[in-house]
């Protein structure tokens, strides 16, 4: 038996995408205990949503909780206070809502596939993914006016209308992309080195996912059927194919997997909205001050976020309180460290795809 | 290995995927959301723009209490450029508060001049001068409305006093 190493991993590390720090205590590089924080990007969002901000700008400030799903985030707000003031909105609005979301899921899930094939030493494979990630930036970019901060959905309604020719753009775009991700999977699917690296490690049982309450793809890759999309009606999935995907091994190349599967579901929906959008405004009338309190479950790319709103007929909000999926996945990532090998804690980290600004906040 | 040799190949004759910036332009998408224009001659002064604003970059100053002649002041430095004072705006479709396409120039050397960007940012010469006037013209503008609202009340007393001297 070796001596106990303490060997820190963040929260500055290259292969972190965003600052979380991991103390891995170790023996003969085999994890014996972890500890982690995870507070290194706390803005303090949640406080000045109930002091300096007004009920209408807080889908901005919200969208601003995290870069990748910014559209979940204003998207849950926005249904939130729209049930508190009782707005109805129509199916073109639900559309085109539905739309983005989707298109949200496939380049947060391909950045995340990237990440991985980095970190197990693909670094070109990594720069496909991103190249190929570029086209579905282009049409959200194209859509919504902006390429990281889309600020779309606003309470009743989304901020602008959808004209044929992007709509000829990102039909154009996504097929491309399709075929492209095809090729993803191939590689993803049959390389022998990559699923040296990717399979068997890091599995998490079904047992320990219904445990530790795991959610989204992590709960998904090892076979606990749980989506908020089709637990929670808040937008019409079923009606744009929407199908839940599971796979059942649970290790990091599951993991992955599942992500494709949901992009080329994604892929698939998107195509059906761009398809056939229905006719009406892009925008219904707000009036009144939002009252009594309400919550809000949405599936974001990393899992199952929620929001609890309470207004008290003013302008400002009493509480708004947001639970990122993230945040619910760290207790099984803790668990799932102890007994695994050092150099495979960067592949497991990065196949939950932590996203530190969201549980932060 | 064959298909690998291909891919390798047909990447090696095929364009960049990259815009060589700041070498080449990067041009805006169509439908971009850029700089935010204002013509006063449309403007009816609801203040809808300013409170929207979540990073309150469209501030209103009273620049003449006894009229209640208002200013319109933006800070395209401090915009988040999300559009909400557009989507707002009563009078947008008239062309009152619009989006531009084109993002505005970085604050480099020189602040960025143009008479539809309102009267702050044209005052301001030197660029580290920015941030701080903003901050002073953001507490003058809210003096300058506690000070409308105190002239409107004392008015209002005035005339309510005048009244009830004439109703004797």
């Amino acid at each position: 038996m070796g001596n106990k190493i303490i060997v820190p991993f963040g929260s500055q590390h290259v292969a972190l995408p965003e600052p979380v720090s991991f103390l891995f205590e170790t023996q003969n590089e085999v994890i014996t205990d972890v500890t982690v924080n995870i507070g290194y990007v706390h803005r303090g969002i949640e406080k000045a949503a109930i002091t300096k901000f007004e009920y209408t700008q807080l889908p901005y400030l919200v969208a601003r909780v995290c870069g990748l799903c910014s559209i979940t985030h204003a998207g849950a707000y926005t249904h939130g206070i729209e049930k508190l003031l009782g707005i109805e909105t129509n199916k073109k609005i639900d559309y085109l809502r539905m739309l983005v979301v989707e298109l949200d899921r496939i380049h947060s899930h391909m950045l995340a596939n990237g990440h991985v094939a980095e970190v197990v030493g693909y670094e070109n494979l990594f720069m496909q993914t991103f190249r190929y990630r570029e086209d579905v930036m282009d049409i959200l970019e194209r859509i919504t006016g902006n390429r990281v901060q889309y600020d779309y959905q606003i309470i009743g309604g989304v901020a602008r209308d959808i004209d044929s020719e992007t709509v000829k753009f990102a039909k154009e775009k996504l097929l491309t992309l399709k075929a492209n991700t095809e090729k993803l999977i191939e590689f993803f699917e049959n390389d022998y080195t990559f699923g040296l690296k990717t399979k068997g490690v890091g599995t998490i049982s079904k047992e320990m996912a219904e445990k530790f309450n795991a959610a989204g793809p992590i709960a998904r890759a090892s076979g606990l059927a749980t989506d908020a999309r089709a637990e929670y009606d808040y937008l019409p999935f079923e009606e744009v194919g929407y199908k839940l995907q599971t796979r059942s091994e649970g290790d990091v190349w599951a993991r992955n997997m599942v992500r494709f599967d949901e992009i080329m579901n994604s892929i698939e929906m998107c195509l059906n909205i761009l398809e056939g959008i229905p006719e009406g405004e892009h925008k219904v009338k707000v009036k009144g001050r939002p009252d009594g309190e309400t919550f809000v479950r949405v599936e974001a790319p990393r899992g199952e976020c929620f929001y609890y709103l309470k207004g008290n007929k003013t302008k400002v909000l009493d509480r708004v309180r947001i639970r990122v999926p993230t945040y619910a996945n760290i207790p099984v990532l803790k668990e799932l460290f102890v007994g695994e090998k050092y150099s495979d804690a960067q592949a497991i980290v990065l196949s939950f795809d932590p996203c530190m600004s969201c549980t932060a906040r | 290995m064959i298909q690998m040799f291909i891919e390798s190949l047909k990447n090696l004759v095929s364009k960049p995927e990259t815009v060589k910036y700041p070498f080449a332009p990067s041009p805006e998408p169509k439908g971009y959301r850029g700089t935010i224009l204002y013509n006063e001659e449309l403007c009816i002064f609801c203040d809808k723009c300013e409170n929207i604003c979540p990073p309150g970059a469209i501030k209103f100053e009273v620049v003449d209490i006894e009229s209640g002649k208002k200013q319109y002041n933006y800070n395209p430095y401090l915009c988040i450029y999300c559009g909400a004072c557009v989507d707002a705006c009563p009078k947008a479709d008239e062309g009152c508060l619009t989006q531009a396409e084109v993002r505005t120039p970085v604050m480099g050397e020189s602040v960025v001049k143009n008479p539809k960007l309102g009267y702050f940012i044209n005052g301001v010469e030197n660029p580290k001068d920015v941030e701080k006037k903003w901050r002073e013209l953001e507490i003058r503008a809210a003096k300058s409305r506690e000070d409308l609202a105190a002239y409107k009340k004392a008015k209002r007393a005035a005339a309510k006093a005048a009244k009830a001297k004439a109703s004797k």
